[in-house]
């Protein structure tokens, strides 16, 4: 299919090092729902939001800014993959775009690598492009689908940077702006043939964000744990996210919850491009699912 | 404004020639105006009076007053100019009243706040001097010149200098003119029949008027029938209503038309002319069945009908929570005593008809009637709605089967509603333990989901629905979330202490999130209690949003088609929020109960007397005075083609033959002085009195040439 719609393809950090796969699936899922991602060359960190945002936010605006600005260069607008990413570049964009006084001064910090933030372009999460009827859209993704993961029951874990705060957040579709009980994710796992769970606490924090599994690795874990009690209770054969961040805490963290609580859950935690690439026929071995901490094994037998 | 000021004068030194040239061409209209028979003021030699107001330090604070004053003095035909702390106070309107005799002034401009506020003061002060009110001109130089520049001192003296240039040129040109007495209709309308229409119209029938009640759904009563009791008296709501609603129904002073509708209305104070529709509700009355000759028939509210009907429909007046069918009543009480036919629902099986047998009162293919009513004065009282609490998402409301609202919980609770009085959690008809009442859930609500405003009775009837669950069934606790409790009324903060001592749990805090458990169905409330400084959650059996109100759905329509404005939450606008909140805009028209916002009874029941009082005063008055800011046909120069005719939205003009050919005609007491006509009319042969075309070029020019001639 011809790519009707081109982005700069915007990594992030843990998708690319620590689940290679859904970078892999991204761009080749993409492909076929006519979205070409673009390499975003020189990206740096997003910065992490918690992280520097809770420390010094000037550095945060600073560096969002320049991985804005190479995209500016490339003339397109972003797409990226993880809701942390989404906090950092599409607030800071926002934010820059409506602020003179604070667009002058990252400008000034900006122009001493000969660079200027002109606000030009927008930021996307690739799940928002997904549910888009006008970009992709469920329908057409059903349409897209060669093996589809019939029987599977699978949770989802919207994560909070993407659609929290609520307050200054603009998405095409309205359902997005929905963050108490939202459903659309549900939706674009029922395209694939997957039937979508519903479970108690579906909108809490997976512990990870905000710098809490960095600083307090016990208590993020503690909030994780009460997740996956949750998940357990409603019998699914796998978590689906849209966030690198929140796998990495409920796919290693049910091992560390193993080593630190003694409770053992063996869930399979993909994200969302990645259980699309197995609905559009991709390979365990292309989406790497291998390097999961947890086994997704059982789930592949049941769906493959 | 400076800027553009310099311009002026720039291009006056440029193109001073040019543009006067258009200024006398312009001016050559004012002799034209001869012909109806007036003398253009600024023929005779203007001397106009220039009153400056300091407003206490209002306008005096923000601006150099003695430099305003001297350069008034300079401003062409100025005979006299004065100033004064207060220019609306009594020794104030005597300066004017003095300075008109002693210097034989021709007009009058006060410079001081705004027309809205005291224009009637200052033309009343006009007049006494001698002079005709309407050869007075106001200058804002407070509201739109030093409440605004309160710190740009320079800049506002500027500004004053130039609003009082404009001004005077202006009153140069004044004419004088007369208001029109019309005679007033002796007969009131009242849109809406709760109980602020209720009450609004019963005034005013025992003060001897004809009253039209118009009532939307086809009984009286409104929310307030849907109450089970009322705070903090706890007598029982239809029971105080009841007898209103009857009283209602017989007085000979009121004609009752329910399930109609206001379809237009035409005209002005004195003379409304107003379309109803009366909406089909496929039941004869017994007078319409007489009319069709069917002895002794029409409906007498036996009920056979609907026992007979196959049609089950949710019951809205239940709030949904009862079938009714598809020929109904809504509750029991209901004034008229006359069954509806929910014409969605029907399915014309005409089972009814057959059992209704020789009363004939059934009439399946009845159509929409319209009705034409004359009325002096017209109030409305709309009433509210509950918010679509299910939008704030996060307590869950349609999505979990024990979340319920307020008025569901009125009518669970009520002896007569849905369930007999027996209060029961709806998802298995259980009675409830612990129950938690959220305050203020979309009211004060700054997210841009709820309302930003306070709902303001919420408070009060949550206390009760404690009181209530306390009384009815003991060892039943409730907990009341809440930011604060306003008990702010007569005996309110007496009942507040009464329920605190009878043992409701209170909780300072808003309620963050709900859960349901899916097994259960209890709920857990999460939320933050500031008292304690601590977050807190509770399983609850049952949680009742105390949702905020919002205008009633048909609020817009009927609004515009009275000419009321509404604020920007779509409350209807009264004409002063503390000194005329029964009046609106459009003369004529008043405003009663919680359609201009959230009332409880006793605050609805006063402005629906203050409402009925204010429309009454017209009609025994018997005749008004418009403003005589109607558009004039200058005959000679119409040429009849009409477009002022189609243009004009007060139907006020129409083209008549004269002498052979056709010109247009004024109907002047329709005529609102829009100016609509006026500004259109491509051979200039409409005057309207008081922003003659002369008057405002005249003005422009005042500006724009920055006072050179």
């Amino acid at each position: 299919m011809e790519a009707k719609h081109k982005y700069a393809f915007y990594l992030g950090c843990i998708a690319p090092n620590r689940y290679p796969g859904s970078e892999a699936a991204a761009i080749k899922t993409s492909r076929k729902l006519g979205i070409e991602l673009v390499p975003l060359k020189g990206a740096s960190c997003c910065p992490a939001p918690g992280a520097f945002g809770s420390i010094d936010l000037n550095v945060w605006y600073a560096m969002a800014a320049r991985n804005l600005v190479l995209a500016e260069q490339m003339k397109m607008d972003i797409a990226l993959l993880c809701n942390g990413c989404y906090k950092s570049i599409w607030e800071v964009n926002h934010k820059l775009k409506h602020h003179d006084e604070l667009r002058d001064g990252v400008n000034e910090v900006l122009k001493t690598i000969d660079m200027e933030y002109k606000g030009s372009i927008n930021v996307y999460h690739l799940a928002e492009l997904m549910y888009d009827d006008k970009i992709v859209g469920p329908a057409k993704i059903r349409d897209s689908v060669t093996n589809p993961l019939t029987g599977a029951r699978i949770a989802v874990h919207y994560g909070c940077h993407l659609i929290k705060p609520r307050k200054d957040r603009e998405f095409e579709k309205t359902e997005i702006l929905n963050t108490e009980n939202p459903t659309w994710m549900e939706e674009l796992v029922a395209a694939l043939g997957a039937t979508p769970v519903e479970y108690r606490q579906k909108m809490m924090c997976c512990g990870a964000g905000g710098g809490v599994r960095g600083y307090d690795i016990v208590h993020a874990l503690d909030i994780a744990n009460e997740k996956l009690i949750n998940l357990k209770e409603a019998n699914v054969d796998a978590l689906t996210d849209i966030c690198p961040f929140c796998q990495l805490q409920f796919d290693r963290g049910q091992i560390e919850i193993k080593e630190k609580f003694g409770v053992e859950y063996n869930l399979p935690v993909l994200h969302f491009c990645e259980l699309l690439g197995l609905a559009q026929g991709m390979s365990p071995q292309d989406l790497a699912l291998d390097l999961h901490g947890i086994s997704c094994e059982p789930f592949l037998q049941k769906v493959l | 404004m400076k800027e553009v000021l310099n311009m002026a004068e720039r291009k006056t030194k440029k193109e001073i020639s040019s543009t006067k040239g258009t200024t006398t061409a312009v001016k050559k209209q004012a002799p034209a105006k001869l012909a109806i028979g007036e003398q253009p003021a600024a023929q005779k030699e203007a001397r106009i009076g220039v009153f400056i107001c300091h407003c206490g330090t209002n306008i005096a604070g923000s601006m150099d007053i003695n430099a305003v004053q001297e350069y008034a003095k300079t401003i062409p035909n100025v005979g006299y100019v004065d100033n004064y702390k207060y220019m609306c106070s009594m020794p104030g309107q005597a300066v004017i009243n003095k300075a008109i005799h002693d210097n034989k002034l021709t007009g009058v401009v006060v410079a001081a706040c705004s027309p809205r506020l005291h224009e009637p003061t200052f033309r009343t002060a006009t007049k006494e001097g001698g002079l005709n009110p309407f050869r007075f001109e106001m200058a804002n130089i407070r509201e739109q010149n030093s409440w605004v520049h309160m710190h740009d001192q320079e800049g506002s003296t500027e500004k004053a200098k130039d609003a009082i240039r404009i001004a005077v040129a202006k009153a140069s040109l004044l004419e004088d003119l007369f208001p029109k007495s019309v005679p007033v209709e002796k007969a009131a309308m009242v849109v809406g029949a709760g109980i602020a229409g209720m009450q609004a119209a019963l005034d005013l029938a025992n003060a001897g008027i004809k009253t039209y009640l118009i009532e939307k759904t086809p009984t009286i009563g409104g929310r307030m029938s849907q109450l089970d009791k009322t705070f903090p008296t706890l007598d029982c709501s239809q029971c105080i209503l009841t007898p209103k609603m009857v009283d209602v129904g017989r007085s000979p002073n009121i004609e009752l038309m329910t399930y109609s509708e206001v379809e237009s209305v035409e005209g002005y104070i004195g003379n409304f002319d107003v379309t109803i529709r009366k909406k089909a509700r496929g039941v004869l009355t017994p007078a319409e069945a007489a009319a069709k000759g069917i002895v002794g028939g029409g409906c007498n509210g036996c009920g056979d009908c609907e026992t007979a009907c196959p049609v089950i429909q949710p019951n809205t007046f239940e709030e949904g929570m009862k079938p009714r069918k598809a020929i109904y009543i809504q509750h029991p009480q209901v004034v008229p005593l006359l069954y509806t036919i929910d014409k969605e629902a029907c399915i014309k099986c005409e089972i009814c008809v057959k059992v209704c047998g020789e009363k004939k009162a059934i009439d399946l293919n009845q159509e929409d009637e319209f009705v034409k009513v004359k009325v002096g004065t017209a109030i409305m009282a709309v009433g509210y709605d509950i918010f679509p609490i299910e939008n704030k998402t996060e307590w869950g409301y349609k999505r979990y089967e024990n979340v319920i609202t307020s008025l569901e919980f009125e009518r669970l609770i009520c002896a007569s509603g849905p369930t007999g009085g027996h209060m029961v959690r709806p998802s298995d008809g259980v009675a409830p333990k612990k129950v938690a009442f959220l305050l203020c859930a979309g009211s004060r609500d700054n997210t841009g989901i709820g309302k930003p405003y306070c709902s303001r009775f919420c408070c009060m009837y949550s206390l009760k629905h404690a009181h209530q669950l306390i009384e009815k069934m003991p060892g039943v606790q409730p907990y009341i979330f809440y930011m604060d409790i306003r008990s702010f009324g007569k005996m309110y903060e007496e009942f507040y202490y009464r329920i605190q001592d009878e043992g409701a749990k209170f909780i300072r805090g808003r309620v963050s999130n709900i859960l349901e458990d899916p097994v259960s169905k209890n709920l857990m409330v999460f939320a933050d209690d500031t008292l304690l400084d601590r977050p807190m959650k509770l399983e609850v059996d049952l949680v009742v949003l105390a949702a905020a109100v919002q205008p009633s759905a048909d609020t817009n329509r009927t609004r515009k088609l009275f000419g009321v404005s509404c604020s920007m939450d779509g409350w209807l606008l009264e004409a002063h929020p503390k000194l005329n909140p029964c009046g609106t805009t459009t003369a004529g028209v008043f405003l009663a109960g919680a359609c201009q916002g959230p009332k409880d009874i006793p605050d609805v029941v006063a402005s629906a007397e203050g409402a009925a009082s204010a429309a009454s005063i017209p009609i025994h008055v018997g005749h008004v005075e418009l403003e005589p800011y109607f558009a004039q046909c200058i005959e000679e120069k119409c040429a009849g083609c009409g477009m002022c005719v189609n243009l004009c939205p007060y139907t006020a003009l129409a083209l008549i033959e004269k002498d052979g050919r056709k010109v247009m005609q004024v109907t002047e007491a329709k005529c609102k002085g829009c100016g609509t006509c006026g500004g259109f009319c491509p051979g200039g042969a409409i005057w309207m009195n008081h922003f003659a075309t002369p008057q405002i070029i005249a003005q422009i020019d005042a500006f724009l040439l920055g006072g050179e001639h």
